[in-house]
């Protein structure tokens, strides 16, 4: 084992800088005393030298998949292209206002335009919106959408209820109760969707099914075309939950599936760098049913010439300031145009052909709950971990030592002590075998390595329960903690 | 192929023989013949090379900030970021990672995360940020389902002044949960909230959360904010407040909010078109049980040494499902990182001098622009920062834009709602010079204005 983590022991911002002394923010002529601060921001002065270095050190205590093979399962983890920041960076792309008027800005028009129309043909769907900033941010504007189709039907007083597998991400039920909807999970046999549950959970009280395909056991529900005939049977909607669309480039898609809405994080599958948990983008790919209620503006083309089109008097309306997270929308245009049909193809065949290599290679030594064949991912079990008094949290920090990030963990839930790896189509060969190899090496290790991991971190394991029950969540609680130490 | 997808000489041979398998195709045998696609129509592969000349062709259909005096401004406006945020921000050991789910491989993000919600707690004087929403207008709508969760009712009570973006991103996180967003109406000279009117509403004991802007949506400073909580009482606050104006003005804390929101997309982030944005929120310290998103925390590692951590994670939708405060699961982290270090490599006094100086732009050009004649500015007598709403007595807000537009400056916002059926409303334009702009690039305003005032309808 040879990795190591920089381990700085780097001072706060604030013990960098001198204190100074509480003053007033300065006067602004016309504006009443009565607003100005009394007393200045608290922040620190600091050269520009002393935050470059500060934040140069926090960066090198920090992995990203430019430090190394990250399989963290659901995430599609894979390497974000360079040449994309370059172009996110042009001055014809940053310094460019939302409000300019769209004379101004026919290029981030015809981009939004031509990615909506690329995103449609790969999704098999009537229109696609960028607005939503995120996935999760995706869903509840789509489940918005599918309450407004109810309402126009008069359906809505009668469709309370979204259905989802136990399988779903947690996001899924989370935007459902958003929305205002009753949620009933409805059980998997053998890691799929169970068709005889899910006919007897249907209903005409039912407004949505939401699937994920594959779905987050790495399996692709081979039952989709039967799913969706029984959800439209009860004159529900589908809703495509896009985190997994990695796997399926080009082979299927979720209007080829049947389903009539749906979101795609191009921070996922278009490579968009997901910036230590954001930002990211959720964008919309709707049917012919729900495109109508589709946020607003929508881009349209009159002659040659693009302009922003808020004529839509079915549309939900905004659910964000603006349109979409153009720097990313930007990227994930540049990512298709690299790859085209047949790159786009290949990026689901080596996906899933690298998780199946890792799946059965990794399902020798732990146990594989479901059938084996899998599309990007994969999950374990790490129950037997037990037997030498040790968990899968234990095996996730002790990988950390490895070089390599940790899988997710503890999820999907129907799996005992889970493990959920997915290996992107930009991994090597060689990067599978050395974390198969890391993986052995973590499994073989003694309990007591297993529980002290990670060591070559720039920190050891950390008391959650600690950061949990006393809460220190900004410095003004670090000033305080250390008042009432000072003064008993 | 790709250079991207890995292509080391014979791997993907490998990988089949371990598998026993013949082709790639088997892997997919388990996709119905049904729902299989024939091609996508999405068009051939290119070099990089000539994706940059392809991206860079459509780029150059814009034009962008720099070729114009920007007075555009509002709640997304374009400022100088020194080149060291971009630096640390565009460093890939921050941008390339996922959320720190791994909180010992993560400190870095982890460690900047807990010094920005540090940041977004000192400017607004409550207790508890979290570490970023999408935007400010989604931050306001989960302020919105905040105060829901402290408080009973079906009301919800906004400045009719509110941008019509907002009010419509507010409505829709309000139409989940089948709540009522209503709107607050304003003294026609002065903009302030009517104060009688909350005052009653709250009295019909159905309002379970009031919402003031500040500055608000015409870029007035509006007194009555300091009687707002005193006339709601045990109703929560929420006050949606600009960053930049907070290193000058009291924090919302000191006079009652209960809850502070915000766009930081001025500190350090590019305009972009309007995206990537950065939803601010912070709370009191009793109600972080009811906050949305994720949380940094401080504790200490196996050896006792400070260590930081997502925390409080039993609000959240991985582990409450339906039950979790949000549905917010990727945020802006990655913003939360500019905001951060713009305002530390900028500095507190640095900061408060750019709202001054923004707010003396301000000032000369609506002292100049208010003696033309047919345009009101600004429009409402009121105090003001960096931005003001004027009002054209005769013509279009379009039409005015258009005319100055042709002398190179982007004269402001319009404030009407564009979609067809909206409220006719008066021509109202939010001006809002940028920090960009210098005397002669307020002159060229003027200069501009009064020539649309001397012929609004022509060329």
């Amino acid at each position: 084992m040879s990795y190591r983590q920089a381990r700085w022991d780097e001072p706060s911002l604030w013990d960098l800088a001198h204190a100074h002394a509480p003053e007033a923010a300065p006067a602004i002529p016309g504006v009443p005393e009565r607003f100005r601060r009394r007393e200045a921001l608290n922040w620190p002065e600091l050269s520009e030298p002393t935050v470059v270095r500060h934040y140069t050190r926090l960066s090198q205590m920090n992995f990203g998949i430019d430090s190394g093979f990250y399989p963290l399962g659901s995430c599609t983890m894979k390497y974000n292209p360079k040449v994309s920041e370059l172009l996110a960076r042009r001055a014809g792309a940053a310094q460019v206002h939302p409000y300019q008027p769209e004379a101004t800005v026919q290029g981030s028009l015809e981009i939004t335009w031509r990615l909506e129309r690329l995103l449609a043909k790969i999704t098999g769907f009537h229109e696609v919106s960028l607005q939503p900033a995120a996935g999760a941010h995706g869903e509840y504007t789509s489940l918005l959408m599918v309450k407004a189709h109810y309402r126009d039907l008069g359906e809505l007083d009668r469709r309370t209820e979204v259905l989802l597998p136990d399988t779903a991400h947690g996001t899924n039920p989370a935007s459902a109760a958003m929305a205002g909807f009753v949620t009933q999970e409805i059980a998997s046999k053998n890691g799929c969707v169970d068709l005889a549950a899910l006919r007897a959970g249907l209903s005409d009280r039912t407004a949505c099914f939401m699937l994920t395909n594959p779905n987050t056991a790495g399996l692709f529900e081979d039952e989709i075309l039967e799913i969706a005939e029984a959800v439209h049977g009860a004159g529900a909607m589908l809703y495509y939950d896009g985190a997994n669309l990695n796997a399926i480039l080009g082979v299927t898609n979720p209007g080829r599936m049947g389903f009539d809405i749906a979101h795609l994080n191009l921070h996922k599958t278009f490579a968009t760098p997901h910036g230590g948990g954001g930002p990211g983008a959720g964008v919309l790919g709707a049917g012919e049913t729900l495109a109508p209620y589709l946020p607003v503006p929508r881009v349209a083309k009159v002659g040659r010439k693009f302009r922003l089109d808020y004529d839509r008097p079915k549309s939900i309306g905004k659910v964000k300031a603006a349109y979409g997270n153009f720097g990313l929308d930007l990227r994930a245009y540049a990512f298709i145009l690299a790859h085209g049909e047949e790159g786009l193809k290949h990026v689901a065949r080596r996906a899933v052909l690298n998780s199946n290599y890792l799946a059965a290679r990794l399902g020798k030594r732990l146990p594989r709950p479901f059938r084996p064949l899998v599309k990007h991912e994969f999950v374990l079990s790490g129950a037997p971990l037990r037997e030498k008094g040790v968990r899968t949290l234990d095996l996730a920090k002790r990988l950390l030592d490895e070089g390599v990030h940790a899988p997710t963990v503890y999820f999907p839930t129907l799996v005992e002590e889970a493990l959920m790896i997915e290996a992107p189509e930009t991994e090597s060969k060689r990067e599978l075998d050395a974390f198969a190899e890391a993986f052995e090496r973590a499994l073989d290790d003694t309990p007591e390595h297993l529980k002290a991991a990670p060591t070559a971190c720039a920190v050891g394991r950390i008391d959650e329960v600690r950061a949990a029950r006393e809460p220190i969540l900004s410095w003004k609680d670090m000033r305080a903690a250390s008042a009432k130490v000072e003064t008993p | 192929m790709v250079r991207w997808i890995s292509d080391e000489v014979g791997e993907e041979t490998a990988l089949l023989q371990a598998l026993g398998i013949a082709s790639v195709d088997e892997l997919f045998r388990d996709v119905p013949k049904k729902a299989r696609l024939g091609r996508m129509g999405v068009g051939a592969a290119h070099e990089e090379s000539e994706v940059v000349a392809q991206v860079d062709k459509l780029l150059e259909r814009n034009r962008p900030l720099g070729r114009f005096a920007d007075f555009l401004g509002g709640r997304i406006a374009a400022r100088y970021s020194p080149a060291a945020v971009d630096a640390l921000v565009g460093r890939s050991e921050f941008s390339t990672a996922y959320t720190p789910y791994q909180a010992e491989a993560s400190q870095g993000m982890l460690r900047a995360l807990f010094e920005f919600q540090s940041l977004w707690v000192e400017l607004t004087g409550l207790d508890v940020a979290n570490a970023s929403l999408y935007d400010g207008a989604s931050a306001g709508g989960e302020a919105l389902l905040f105060c829901r969760r402290l408080h009973e009712g079906q009301r919800f009570l906004v400045p009719a002044s509110l941008p019509w973006e907002e009010r419509s991103v507010l409505t829709n996180y309000a139409s989940g949960p089948n709540l009522k967003v209503e709107e607050i109406p304003y003294d026609p000279r002065t903009g302030r909230l009517d104060l009688d009117f909350v005052r009653k509403a709250v009295g019909a004991h159905d309002v379970f959360g009031v919402l003031a802007d500040v500055p608000n949506g015409f870029g007035a400073l509006d007194e009555h904010l300091f009687e707002l909580k005193a006339t709601i009482g045990d109703v929560p606050l929420a006050v949606m407040a600009d960053p930049l104006a907070l290193t000058v003005l009291e924090p919302p804390g000191n006079y009652g909010a209960d809850v502070v929101v915000g766009e930081g997309q001025g500190f350090g982030i590019p305009p972009s078109f309007g995206g990537p944005l950065l939803g601010l929120f912070a709370c009191r310290r009793e109600h972080v049980r009811q906050a949305p998103g994720r949380i940094v925390g401080a504790s200490v590692d196996a050896y006792g040494r400070p260590a930081y951590t997502l925390t409080l994670q039993t609000r959240e939708q991985h582990i409450r499902r339906s039950k979790a405060t949000s549905n917010i699961c990727t945020n802006e982290s990655l913003m939360a990182l500019a905001f951060v270090v713009y305002a530390s490599v900028v500095g507190p006094k640095r900061l408060a001098a750019l709202q001054a100086s923004l707010a003396e732009k301000a000032r000369t050009l609506a002292s100049a622009l208010g003696s033309i004649e047919g345009i009101r500015a600004p429009r409402f007598e009121a105090p003001y920062l960096g931005e003001f709403t004027i009002e054209l007595e005769r013509g279009t807000a379009a039409g005015f834009l258009d005319r100055l537009r042709r002398r190179r400056v982007l004269g402001g916002h319009p404030l009407a709602d564009p979609r067809p059926g909206a409220p006719k409303l008066p021509e109202r334009i939010l001006v809002a010079p940028s920090e960009a702009v210098g005397e002669k690039e307020i002159a060229r305003y003027a200069t501009a204005a009064k020539a649309w005032a001397s012929a609004p309808g022509g060329r």
